[in-house]
């Protein structure tokens, strides 16, 4: 807080001293007859700093409920501008938020071609129309669902989506089998084991696309829901592209693409594109709440021949798969430079 | 009663700025606590540099440190303070310019403030927090039933009151200390410097702190301080000590913690 004590010849000039040199949000805390005559005027302000108060020791001083408020009023104060939905379309700045986000940049110019073209004048609208002609939005319906071959590359999350699936699953009242498919991976079956142990889930193991094929010939013919999990591989690589090709063939077999939103954007865009090639038309992308830079998860569903299914935002099971919608995406993409620098 | 039975009245002086009496206050309401017949410890929190025992003129202020390391109990940490023809109270302090307790960390204040609380061999503890808004000022602060913030007319002390109670309303969500200005020139000048401080509480915390009294500047109590003896006993009937009694009066009838005074003058 800021004190000051004006002393002038009447009231009147006191006010106008204090507005003068203070400003007109300071508030008269004291006067009084000053000795000699006049007035004596003591007006006080508290500087609207931001109160990141370290107090004497250094130790912060945290008040969940004060940074709220100062981020509120940042927020009303600073950019009235960057509310969502109430930006003019600026093709220059929208491919500048693109660069920040590693988006690709044929994508990019692509999408901002679009987004001109619809003649939007809100820059996220306009964007969200242009990335809804792009995306397909293809969510999973569990109630009716069969069997599902997690694939993708290694540590993308599929044993985490496996167990995220069997919980949905079991929520919409499914049985579950959860097939094991990498019966070589450290740890692998384990872990599996586990998750199908909290969600009380069948668990089997193949070791061979024979017993693959029975195992999820079984479940379906029970109506459970199969769920296998296999071991990472990359699906640019044609030989083994190839086997996983064989195995999406599988009968009532689904193959689902999982990704990771922390992968680099070009190389997304190329492994979701590969996918696709092996008959993947669904994706689930994983990660989405580590990654700072929207591009990778943006490439992935704007991919030629397949759609998201879901996004996750938790490494945890109770997380749950997420959908995303072009608008929600939209605003990822176009946020301000502020926010994406936050 | 059932609320006394629990334990002591934890009252705290804190003051922002340094400078402005706390010691002086602290002692001369231990003493007027004492007076009104409280079963009163005065602890001496301002752990970096205690100077409640240069202010009695003790030799010994009992042993703060200690207590906080574990090595005693709170009985014997304890120094008693008699004083001829009054009563006495108990003093707890760390050895005066030691400064072995100016950084304490933050579990070891919330231990002190714990032990002060249930310390039921008193009925009031009065906590004399060192200057400034530190972690260990505003916890102990922050534990008390009654925290009074010590202001002066002077402009600086009254900011640093305000950072005082605005760090106290954060930390306790909504909890402000009463005011009590000390060397003012009278009840006027007293009224004013309070009503500057709560009117700009008022207008930038959305609280109204209790004004609570005043203690006039004396010049008995500088003379006092200098002789390092007590005001009650060197001028038992200075204006200060009346200020101080009736600050007593206000806080113990205030917390229905009064007792019938022995009139031991």
């Amino acid at each position: 807080m800021q004190l000051r004590t004006f002393i002038a010849k009447d009231m009147k000039a006191a006010l106008t001293s204090v507005r003068a040199e203070m400003g007109p949000e300071a508030v008269i805390v004291g006067s009084e007859r000053a000795k000699g005559g006049g007035v004596m005027v003591r007006a006080a302000l508290e500087e609207p700093e931001v109160q990141a108060s370290a107090d004497e020791n250094g130790e912060p001083v945290n008040d969940v409920d004060a940074d709220f408020r100062d981020a509120m009023i940042r927020r009303l104060r600073d950019k009235p501008a960057a509310k969502p939905g109430r930006r003019r379309f600026d093709r220059s700045e929208l491919l500048g938020s693109f660069a920040r986000h590693r988006l690709p940049d044929a994508l990019g110019h692509a999408l901002a071609e679009a987004s001109a073209k619809t003649n939007v004048s809100d820059m996220t609208l306009a964007l969200a129309a242009a990335i809804d002609a792009r995306m397909k939005s293809v969510p999973i319906d569990f109630p009716n669902a069969k069997a599902f071959l997690l694939v993708g590359p290694n540590g993308v999350g599929k044993t985490a989506v496996a167990a995220k699936l069997a919980a949905h699953a079991k929520l919409a009242g499914r049985n579950v089998t959860l097939i094991a498919g990498d019966v070589a991976g450290a740890g692998a079956v384990a872990r599996l084991n586990a998750f199908a142990e909290h969600l009380d889930a069948t668990i089997a193991t193949a070791d061979s696309a024979f017993a693959l094929a029975s195992l999820t010939g079984d479940a379906v013919a029970q109506g459970t829901l199969a769920i296998i999990d296999t071991a990472g591989f990359d699906p640019r690589q044609p030989k083994i592209a190839a086997v996983y090709a064989a195995l999406a063939k599988i009968e009532s077999v689904e193959p689902v693409g999982v990704l990771s939103a922390l992968t680099d954007a070009e190389e997304i865009a190329e492994i979701a594109s590969a996918l696709a090639h092996i008959g993947v038309t669904r994706l689930i992308v994983t990660a989405v709440d580590l990654a700072r830079r929207a591009g990778a998860l943006a490439a992935a569903a704007m991919t030629e021949g397949v759609g998201l299914a879901h996004i996750t935002r938790s490494p945890f099971v109770a997380g749950g798969l997420e959908t995303l919608t072009p608008l929600a995406l939209s605003r990822l993409l176009a946020e301000s430079e502020q926010e994406s620098a936050q | 009663m059932t609320l006394k039975s629990m334990g002591p009245r934890l009252t705290a002086i804190g003051s922002g700025k340094g400078g402005t009496g706390k010691t002086f206050v602290a002692v001369a309401l231990a003493h007027a606590f004492a007076d009104l017949g409280e079963r009163v410890l005065l602890c001496d929190a301002d752990l970096g540099l205690a100077n409640v025992m240069v202010q009695l003129g003790v030799a010994s202020g009992g042993d703060l440190p200690g207590l906080l390391a574990g090595r005693i109990v709170l009985t014997d940490a304890v120094a008693r303070i008699g004083i001829a023809s009054h009563a006495g109270f108990d003093l707890l302090s760390a050895p005066a310019g030691s400064g072995v307790l100016a950084d304490s960390d933050a579990e070891t204040v919330e231990r002190l403030a714990a032990m002060l609380k249930c310390a039921s061999a008193y009925d009031r503890v009065l906590i004399d927090l060192g200057a400034g808004v530190g972690a260990t000022t505003m916890t102990l602060a922050a534990h008390a039933d009654d925290t009074l913030v010590l202001a002066t007319p002077d402009p600086a002390s009254l900011t640093d009151a305000y950072a005082f109670a605005k760090l106290m309303v954060r930390r306790t969500g909504g909890r402000a200390p009463a005011i009590v200005i000390n060397m003012a020139a009278g009840a006027g000048e007293a009224k004013r410097t309070a009503d500057a401080l709560i009117r700009s509480a008022q207008t930038f915390l959305k609280i109204r702190p209790d004004y609570l009294g005043f203690v006039p500047n004396d010049l008995h109590v500088v003379e006092a301080v200098r002789r390092q003896t007590m005001l009650c006993v060197l001028y038992p009937r200075s204006p200060a000590v009346a200020a101080i009694e009736t600050l007593a009066g206000a806080l113990g009838g205030q917390m229905g913690n009064l007792k019938i005074a022995p009139s031991l003058r």
